[in-house]
């Protein structure tokens, strides 16, 4: 078990966002969290990154107490994530975007005096993050210049510039066009496995990405786990179709895609 | 002992009144328009020296001199009108960074400087001993000028009328609306260019009637503007950035330490002051009365 | 590089400016060269890191008290010591203030940064038998390099051997600056002030390196206090008033806090251009405001954002909290 999470609460006064949610996730599995507007998807994500802290529970990574650490923290011990809403520094290129990263993993951002653009083992990294992503036609860009697509790729490129050991990502294909989106999965999943990656854990809307990649998919409603299986059994599970995915307006029953 | 205690005790809400408006002024604009009105300390100089002109000229019309508290209270509420034209200037940078607004203001504040300097010259000028044409009150072993008492009664009536204002009256309510939720305001169908306008206006006018109804007890002197600021600063820290309530008692707090300090170790006074403000924002980041800060 | 020819140009200029015959111009230069290195640190901390400190003047002043305090009270004359002194303190004064004011962003860390300059000043000027109270304290010409030059007349110890220390003195904070902004560490600070969420995200530790910016911009400002002191040869309270900081937050926006040289531009013209004004127009404070806000409005990006023809960015983002 590579990430636990052991009844998660996260309760704004009487509102529980999240109500007693137990999950695992074990290395090399991809695991899908799915659930209405509201569910409760994005606090979960929240309190295992760190930017929130649960009102009662506990998380662990790699069997550590991780529960309540910052997201620096959380960044230095193998966790990354990426965000729901373009969260990217506006100014910096993509290269520098990506030695940002790659710099943390190395440990050495601290290096005050050294010049950066002489230090030929991060911009190689940087690089070679990039490539991974489509990226290096852009590497002198500046960010905020970028179409939104690229946007989302760089924040997700920057998270496994990383080399995390867990990955999770908050709605990796929202706002990017239905085409782009299996690119964009593809892209990520070839980039985890070659990065060395040992699980990843993602919020979706999209049915289909999120049928056609995972081992599990956990429902959430109303900040509860409804149902936590294989894709097989979860499209046998009426109730959950119904609740969750058939208030997506998709029809049970579709196959896989590849 | 006790007598010196009264003093110290009155002198020190007195100055709380005039810092009470003054304060009041920028929680209301910062309140609702999020901008934190570093010449708030100018309307005020600017409301001390038009007081001054328009009690001088009042006397000269030869009117009662008991009346001169009209001419001041004119000369506050009549500056007022420079306020939709600040405001104007200001529309250019609400949707700026937080940084560059405040710079706007240190803008303002440099140029008022000047322009008061330009106007009235830069030696202190003052009403005189007109004020003690109200005579003078004593109770309890201590004496005080029935203006001072004036001051203080006109402080507690505004806050008094401002209180009133913003929970029993529609614009009030507006006000309050905007302040917690901008968008949401907007979208209900508040005018949000008529509320800044009017905000800052009303905002404008109780830091300049501030200045005019402190200045007969006291004179002007250049850079009182600059130095109030500090002051107003220390007020809405401790009461909490956008609080009406946080205003007056923050004031108070300000005004009675001031005091203290000043009368029994005046090295202290405004290093003080300073150790407080910096202590609230440390413990208590929000103030008395203000908003969860990040 | 494009940049060396006109850079090459301004720093002949400069060098030969005392031998040129115009000693009213060039001990203004001493001014700017205090000036410049402090705006170095402050743009370390509001163009690279996004931090607006509205209270900069403290460690300035302590820079300039220090070479008081050292050659007055102590006797000690050694101009490289003074130096070294000045840093240490400021960075032993800014450690735990900066601790502090890094927890806050934007309104609050300006806020805390103003109390904290004037907590000092109110220091300065009352505690009279400590600091001179409002009459402030006197700096004795120093020793430069172990040269005790005390036989020299004023003036010409001024505009020459000191006026060239102060040089050598900027050029290698610049120096070291550039090294700084272009280093990891640089990269860090920009990447917190862009975005200080992803940044915590990728495992940047924000506060911490906001300290260290903090630190650095601190030692910076007391280094230009220090070779302020012997320039002015009084130190006064009113160095360090909010207003001051407020000056210099304007020089560095003046020329463009988003480039390197841009505060140095930005001390420069603020310099000279204030001095041409107060012997001209004594209203000069009307004329600089109505410039700082014309500057704000239109021209965010400073003297040298113009001069690259990026006129009107409305996207110039300071600080994100």
């Amino acid at each position: 078990m590579i990430l636990q999470a052991h009844n998660i609460a996260k309760a704004y006064g009487e509102f529980r966002a999240l109500n007693g949610v137990t999950l695992e996730i074990a290395a090399g599995e991809f695991v899908s969290v799915i659930g209405p507007n509201g569910a409760g998807k994005s606090t979960l994500i929240n309190v295992l990154t760190g930017f929130l802290t649960p009102t009662a529970g506990r998380v662990y990574f790699k069997g550590q107490d991780i529960t309540g650490l910052a997201p620096g923290r959380l960044a230095r011990l193998g966790m990354a994530r990426s965000f729901q809403f373009v969260t990217i520094f506006p100014g910096l290129t993509v290269l520098e975007v990506l030695q940002v990263a790659v710099l943390s993993r190395l440990r050495r951002g601290g290096r005050l005096l050294a010049s950066l653009a002489r230090d030929r083992e991060v911009t190689a990294q940087a690089t070679e993050v990039a490539e991974l992503f489509m990226l290096s036609e852009k590497l002198g860009m500046v960010a905020r210049q970028l179409p939104q697509g690229d946007k989302k790729l760089l924040d997700v490129a920057s998270a496994f510039a990383l080399h995390p050991e867990v990955m999770l990502l908050d709605e990796p294909t929202s706002g990017v066009s239905t085409r782009e989106k299996h690119t964009l999965m593809a892209i990520l999943v070839a980039a985890a496995k070659r990065s060395g990656i040992r699980a990843i854990l993602q919020v979706e809307h999209d049915m289909d990405i999120v049928f056609g990649y995972s081992d599990r998919i956990i429902a959430l409603h109303q900040g509860r786990i409804l149902a936590d299986a294989t894709p097989q059994t979860l499209q046998e599970n009426d109730d959950v179709m119904r609740l969750v995915v058939g208030q997506q307006g998709r029809p049970p029953g579709f196959g896989r895609s590849t | 002992m006790l007598t010196h205690a009264i003093n110290i005790l009155l002198s020190g809400i007195f100055h709380a009144a005039i810092l009470f408006l003054v304060a009041a002024g920028l929680q209301l604009v910062f309140g609702v328009q999020r901008i934190f009105n570093l010449a708030c300390g100018s309307f005020y100089a600017l409301g001390a020296y038009t007081g001054v002109s328009a009690v001088n000229a009042f006397i000269r019309l030869g009117l009662p001199h008991e009346l001169f508290l009209l001419a001041l209270i004119g000369a506050g509420v009549c500056l007022a009108l420079i306020g939709p034209l600040i405001e104007w200037l200001l529309r250019f940078v609400y949707e700026r960074d937080e940084a560059l607004q405040l710079l706007f203001t240190f803008a303002l504040v440099l140029m008022f400087e000047d322009i008061i300097r330009l106007i009235w010259g830069p030696s202190p000028l003052s009403t005189g001993s007109l004020y003690l044409i109200y005579g003078q009150v004593t109770a309890l072993g201590v004496t005080v000028p029935v203006y001072n008492l004036i001051v203080i009664a006109a402080g507690l009536v505004i806050a008094l009328l401002m209180g009133a204002m913003l929970a029993r009256t529609r614009f009030g309510r507006i006000i309050r609306a905007t302040a917690e939720n901008r968008e949401m305001s907007a979208a209900m169908g508040v005018n949000l260019r008529a509320v800044y306008v009017k905000v800052f206006t009303l905002g404008t006018m109780l830091g300049t009637l501030g200045g005019a109804l402190v200045i007969p007890a006291t004179a002007t002197m250049s850079e009182m503007g600059i130095e109030l600021i500090v002051e107003a600063f220390a007020v809405v820290v401790i009461g909490g950035l956008g609080s009406m309530r946080g205003a007056l008692v923050g004031a108070l707090v300000v005004g009675i330490l001031r005091a203290v300090a000043i009368s029994t170790y005046p090295e202290l006074e405004m290093v003080l002051m300073y150790l407080i403000v910096i202590g609230v924002l440390v413990l208590r980041p929000q103030g008395l009365f203000g908003e969860p800060a990040v | 590089m494009k940049v060396w020819i006109p850079l090459g140009s301004v720093l002949l200029l400069v060098l030969a400016l005392p031998q040129l015959g115009w000693p009213y111009y060039t001990i203004l230069m001493l001014s700017f060269f205090a000036y410049a290195t402090a705006l170095l640190g402050l743009n370390l901390l509001f163009g690279y890191t996004g931090l607006l400190s509205f209270g900069h003047a403290l460690f300035l002043g302590l820079g300039a008290y220090t070479t008081a305090w050292l050659t007055s009270v102590w006797g000690i004359r050694s101009m490289e010591v003074m130096l070294l002194t000045a840093m240490v303190v400021a960075v032993l004064v800014a450690a735990p203030i900066g601790a502090l004011c890094v927890r806050y962003v934007t309104i609050y860390f300006g806020m805390l940064t103003l109390a904290f300059g004037m907590l000092f000043y109110s220091f300065l000027l009352k505690f009279y038998h400590l600091t001179g109270g409002d009459e402030g304290m006197r700096v004795l010409r120093p020793v430069l390099l172990g040269c005790d030059l005390s036989g020299m007349p004023k003036l010409s110890f001024l505009i020459g051997p000191y006026y060239y220390y102060a040089v050598a003195v900027l050029a290698l904070a610049t120096g070291v600056m550039w090294r700084l902004v272009t280093s990891p560490f640089g990269l860090w600070l920009k990447a917190i002030r862009e975005n200080p969420v992803k940044a915590a995200a990728l495992g940047v530790s924000v506060r911490r390196y906001r300290w260290y910016a903090f630190l650095i911009s601190a030692a910076y400002a007391a280094v230009g206090g220090a070779l302020l002191g012997p320039t002015i040869g009084q130190v006064d309270p009113g160095l360090t008033y909010w207003t001051q900081s407020g000056h210099l937050v304007f020089m560095t926006l003046l020329g463009g806090f988003g480039y390197f040289l841009g505060p140095l531009l930005g001390a420069l013209v603020f310099i000279y251009l204030q001095d041409a004004l107060m012997t001209m127009f004594p209203y000069w404070r009307l004329v600089f405001g109505a410039m700082l806000a014309v500057l704000v409005l239109l021209a965010p990006e400073g003297l040298l954002g113009l001069l690259t023809g990026r006129l009107g960015r409305k996207t110039v983002r300071v600080a994100v909290s």
